[in-house]
């Protein structure tokens, strides 16, 4: 009974007898074929090496989502409201009325006026003329720039600076609250208005640390740079990109090492290997013909790639290794290998591919461009492990050393199996499915926690104590401003954008959202009529307020910041300054805005959400909160209908897709404790663990039923499944693991999220296909009902 | 799924959510003088226009129909129930429990318990039907006096005549727009009687707690309807008015005639009040400039200073000493009855209103950034 050789494998579906057509197909051609994939690998592989990181911001946001669909309607209307860099260059001793600071200052607003991609009618220093301080006296306004006439940078002119900045309004925005730091602001073109061309946000972002940061630091030891903006952000994550080289080089090593002390085998380990890397060049560079370029997140498919190749490549090399152990050469023991191996090989790739096809329904580019890359890797998988990894080894062979090792099943391995054999026990089962109830039930618990969304402060694509990160919270620390900012556009007939009814409906949204949990303050033109009207009524504070009188309202907006009004005056947006991002405060804060847009939107203006980093967030949640139920329905139905359609049993379904169903509940709850949000990064991890996971199932579950319907109790057959494919399983769940283990290490906060979460979810989906699905087989397996529907299937 | 969860999670948060949802901004907009104010915590940090004490309550107005009240001398606050969401400029109360404030579009409450609720008395369009109403009288007078003239004098009267007609021709069309004017300041002598001016030269009387007003903008030497900022009572019991183009008017029947005094500055003046002693009047305004008068304004000396910004209110506590508040964070204080003054700038810089005084020599002042209770010298308390 012990014996391995005895089974022959007479099942259906695993072994047909005969030669199947693809077999034949591809072994008669085995050095034409050869020759193709030499070519298709020179080629894509050429186009691999050239592909460029690529991170667009509008691939990053759901496009279908009325907010973005309204932003984007609206963005030439929106100049500039968003893309701005803001350099806070602090002292560190002493404050800013120094002539060396207002110096260095100089020098960097000249600097950052020259750089490429600033607006440079928009740069906003103490250095620029556009900066201004304003006095009420008995004849009117006076004022001036605040950097005063004749400066000298003498004690005197230092005084004068002084007095000019606490009279412009500017401490707070331009000037720090301490007096330490003055902030350079410079709006950015997101075309470069001559030649058209998109900002380079990689270039722009460097720039930023050579010619301003390193510079200045490197000159005067007293100056901190400190820079904020979208572009810095983008351009720091493309820099983590760049460390993503190393992860592949330690992933590849690991895994060399690992599949050598697995299969003894010089050939048996480097023919796989090679073939995935094949894979994923193969993959690589058919996505850069396809016109994409790698972005923080499909540049991990690679990974997955080769670790899917790996993995199933092991199959391939064990079977191998059994046949030649059987005395076959080593054509026939690939074809053998092929034989046994092309259908559960393909329906678990096929179901990892539609796993991630299922990520195609969430309408944000860069989880399809995952899905696309993801799936596309697949299909060269598929490719590689199965022909081109079975036709080098045909010509290669396994060696002597590496069939020892796997005929090698000494009784040390056995009694190790043995003992697993009892997790089919009717003793050991019934606990087992105890804790699978209890792990449950806690996990359960703990998944209530989950939230939506991004949890950290600043930016949260980047690490807590990135560079970026500390920069961000050294600015909102000394400044009153705030990164998250949502705008609601309000939208009126032509010219009738400064309406004493649109002012006064803009004033009751601001004073509703101010007095919403969330809200740090508002804006809009509203506030500069009030503000303004103040100063035309020499500064008095009593006349705070929105004039009812159409010419003292046009008066008061005659300067008002070209970004609160468009051209042709029919759009005007309220900015919402939010304390965090949160999904709660943003799903707070918009809802009250759309009950508030409902009820108070009319011919003379609509209230339209949503622009703004935390508009676009919002809309992110929301459709992320909606996809994630569709998303889990598609990928279980998806599973769960291959595995019927291979298995032929709702019973076989549920042992193989209930201890997956557990690890995504469990997944969910570390999650949750450990504060990760459900988001654009972490949503394609439930489909891909979902997906790849089911792959152990089908690979236990085949020969399981392969030893039942031979007439075995559960237990023995367990104990022979275990024996020919456990160690190749276990394999299999080190090497997924391994492949994602490395992103833990990674400097952008969501591959590290996404690296933890995978390496959790392929480890315990490995886990659930050995230690439960026995358990549950004892309970739903009908061993005797198998046998006799097989019977009449003949 | 996920968002049943989030919910549930935050159960509070989203039970506030859904209060939420029932409550204000569920209605298209009413006009502002017919918003109710909303009650909120930030009517404590926005901007508070004027403050006074009602017995030992403190009552301050400001911006969005605002008025709070303490019983504790500004530590802890509620906030009265005011049918109007307009800026309020102003605030006085002729006994302990009744009280006006006045504010944008001509509004004027009513309150009879102290400030805890209030009702809307008059409108801008009332008022300036009111004032219309009294340009018309003031026309009718002056045509009679025409037919009455010598000659010589006839072609001034009916200049004049035209300037009123102009200014009531303006007020007209304002008419049109709505209550486009606001009040700025109140005065109520007892729970009767009392005035309130604004901007271009509105002034209004009753007699009869509110109830119905008359104009009084005849009675003020002011043809060219400029500001009339603030109305106080001087010790002794005159009136005195200041406003726009350094005008000072003094009354010393109770209001029902008033004398322009000649001021020797000619900007703004946004404050004014007695000093403790018998008709010793101080005003001030614009960029510090302060004038100080012992004999009701016959003469007057400006008092130097540093200043420099515009001087909105002031207080003379127990002892004697006096407190100017104004734009810009600034603090001054006078121990020699207005002799000189020493300055202090708040470090937020933030404008001042209205100072009153609480308990030993602490100052409760309000303004921009809402309440702060400061020491003599002008800092914050720790």
């Amino acid at each position: 009974m012990s014996n391995p050789n005895h089974d022959k494998g007479e099942h259906y579906l695993t072994t047909p007898k005969a030669e199947p057509f693809l077999e034949r197909l591809i072994f008669n051609n085995r050095a034409v074929i050869l020759i193709g994939f030499l070519l298709l690998t020179v080629f894509l592989g050429y186009n691999a090496v050239k592909i460029q990181p690529d991170a667009s911001f509008e691939r990053m946001i759901p496009l279908e989502h009325p907010y973005v669909i309204n932003m984007l309607e609206h963005r030439n209307d929106l100049e500039n409201l968003g893309n701005f860099v803001r350099i806070a260059v602090e002292t560190k001793t002493g404050d800013i009325f120094s002539a060396e600071y207002m110096e260095t200052l100089k020098q960097i607003t000249d600097e950052v006026f020259y750089l490429d991609g600033v607006d440079r009618s928009g740069l906003k220093t103490l250095w620029t003329s556009n900066v201004r301080w304003v006095e009420v006296t008995e004849q009117g306004f006076q004022g001036g720039t605040v950097i005063p006439d004749g400066y000298d940078g003498s004690p005197a002119s230092l005084e004068k600076l002084r007095q000019n900045i606490l009279r412009s309004n500017e401490v707070g925005r331009l000037v720090s609250d301490n007096f330490q730091s003055t902030i350079v602001y410079a709006p950015l073109y997101e075309k470069n208005p001559e030649t058209g061309e998109p900002l380079n946000y990689a270039t722009f972002s460097r720039q930023l640390e050579e010619k301003i940061r390193n510079k200045y630091e490197g000159q005067n030891p007293n100056i901190d740079i400190h820079i904020v903006g979208f572009a810095k952000k983008v351009g720091d994550l493309i820099e983590g990109i760049g460390s993503i080289a190393w992860f592949a080089g330690i992933t590849i090593l690991l895994t060399t090492l690992l599949l050598f002390w697995y299969s003894r085998c010089i050939t048996g380990t480097l023919v796989p290997v090679f073939t995935s890397i094949v894979a994923v060049f193969l993959q690589l560079g058919a996505l850069r013909l396809l016109g994409y370029g790698l972005d923080p997140y499909s540049v991990l498919v690679p990974f997955l790639v080769f670790a899917i190749g790996i993995s199933h490549g092991v199959q391939i090399i064990n079977a191998m290794a059994v046949e030649a152990g059987k005395g076959f050469d080593a054509v026939t023991a690939a074809r053998l290998a092929f034989r046994a191996l092309y259908i559960p090989g393909m329906l678990a790739l096929i179901s990892d591919a539609f796993g991630f096809l299922t990520l195609f329904f969430i309408e944000i580019d860069v989880i399809r461009d995952l899905a696309i890359a993801a799936g596309l890797g697949v299909a060269f998988v598929i490719l590689t492990n199965l022909v081109l990894h079975v036709l080098i080894m045909s010509y290669l062979g396994i060696s002597k050393g590496g069939i020892r090792h796997v005929q090698n099943h000494g009784e040390k391995q056995d009694r190790k199996w043995r003992v697993m054999s009892y997790f089919a026990h009717p003793g050991v089962a019934p606990i087992s499915l105890l804790i699978a109830v209890i792990g449950l039930g806690l996990g359960l618990y703990y998944k209530q926690d989950l939230k939506v969304g991004d949890l950290d402060q600043g930016a949260p694509e980047l690490r807590a104590d990135s560079r970026y990160n500390l920069d961000n919270a050294y600015i909102i620390d000394n400044y009153s401003t705030s990164a998250d900012v949502l705008v609601v556009m309000v939208k009126t007939p032509v010219e009738q954008c400064t309406q004493y009814n649109v002012l006064r409906a803009m004033d009751s949204l601001q004073w509703e959202l101010q007095n919403t949990p969330g809200v740090q303050s508002s804006a809009s033109l509203a506030d500069v009529s009030k503000i303004v009207t103040k100063a035309l009524n020499e500064g008095n504070w009593k006349w705070y307020e929105i004039s009812r009188n159409q010419t003292i309202i046009n008066a008061s907006i005659r300067e008002a910041p070209s970004g609160l009004i468009n051209t042709n005056c029919s759009l005007t947006p309220v900015l919402v300054f939010l304390e965090d991002h949160k999904a709660e405060t943003l799903e707070t804060v918009v809802k009250r805005v759309e009950v508030f847009a409902k009820a108070n939107s009319d011919d003379e203006h609509t209230f339209l959400l949503a622009a703004g980093n935390a508009g676009v967030e919002a809309a992110t949640n929301e459709v992320i909160a909606n996809a994630k139920d569709m998303m889990l329905i598609l990928v279980y139905s998806v599973v769960s209908l291959l595995c019927f359609a291979t298995f032929r049993s709702i019973r076989a379904v549920l042992c193989i897709v209930i201890p997956l169903g557990l690890t995504s509940v469990l997944g969910e709850a570390i999650m949750a404790v450990s504060d990760i949000g459900i988001k654009v990064a972490t949503l394609p991890v439930i489909a891909l663990g979902v997906g790849i996971g089911v792959d152990y199932g089908i690979y236990i579950y085949s020969k399981l039923e392969k030893y039942l319907l031979e007439g075995k109790t559960l237990q023995d057959a367990y104990f022979e499944t275990l024996r020919s494919t456990g160690k190749a399983v276990m394999f299999t769940g080190v090497t997924l693991g391994l492949g994602v283990v490395t992103w833990i290490f990674s400097p952008i906060k969501f591959q590290a999220d996404m690296g933890f979460l995978l390496f959790f979810m392929f480890l315990w989906n490995m886990v659930g296909a050995i230690w439960l699905l026995p358990a549950l087989a004892r309970f739903l397996l009908r061993p005797d009902q198998m046998i006799a529907k097989a019977r009449t299937a003949k | 799924m996920a968002k049943r969860l989030t919910c549930k999670t935050v159960g509070a948060a989203c039970l506030g959510l859904s209060m939420a949802w029932s409550s204000p901004a569920a209605f298209a907009l009413a006009d502002i003088i017919e918003t109710p104010a909303r009650q909120t915590d930030l009517a404590t940090t926005s901007l508070l226009n004027d403050a006074v004490l009602a017995g030992d309550r403190i009552v301050a107005v400001g911006e969005r129909g605002h008025i709070i009240y303490s019983d504790d001398d500004g530590k802890t606050w509620d906030q009265g129930s005011v049918p109007v969401s307009v800026t309020l400029t102003a605030v006085d109360f002729g006994s302990d429990t009744h009280g006006w404030a006045v504010g944008h579009s001509g509004v004027v409450l009513h309150t009879e318990d102290a400030g805890e609720s209030w009702n809307l008395q008059l409108t801008g369009i009332e008022a300036t039907e009111l004032a219309i109403a009294g340009k018309e009288a003031q026309i009718a007078a002056m045509e009679e006096r025409v037919e009455d003239a010598p000659e010589s004098e006839k072609e001034d009267l009916e200049w004049a005549i035209d300037d009123v007609v102009f200014t009531m021709e303006n007020m007209q069309s304002d008419l049109d727009i709505g209550p486009v004017n606001p009040l700025l300041s109140v005065w109520f002598k007892d729970d009767q009687y009392g005035f309130v001016v604004g901007a271009y030269g509105m002034i209004l009387r009753t007699e009869d707690g509110g109830e119905t007003w008359e104009d009084w903008a005849s009675k003020i030497e002011n043809a060219q309807n400029f500001h009339l900022n603030s109305i106080a009572s001087i010790t002794g019991g005159a009136l005195a008015i200041v406003g726009e183009a350094g005008q000072i008017h003094v009354s010393v029947d109770g209001g029902d005639t008033w004398e322009r005094r000649e001021s020797p500055y000619q900007g703004s003046l946004f404050g004014v009040i007695g000093t403790g002693q018998v008709n010793e009047i101080l005003a001030f305004g614009l960029r510090g400039n302060m004038l100080f008068s012992t004999d009701l304004g016959k003469s007057w000396r400006m008092v130097p200073n540093n200043a420099g910004a515009t001087l909105n209110d002031g207080v003379v506590a127990d002892d004697g000493r006096i407190t100017l508040v104004g734009n810009g964070g600034t603090v001054l204080m006078s121990s020699n009855d207005a002799d000189s003054f020493r300055e202090h700038f708040r470090s937020d810089r933030a404008g001042i209103m209205s100072v009153v005084p609480v308990s030993g020599t602490n100052l409760l002042i309000v303004g921009e950034s809402g309440v702060t209770i400061i020491d003599a010298r002008g800092k914050n308390l720790q």
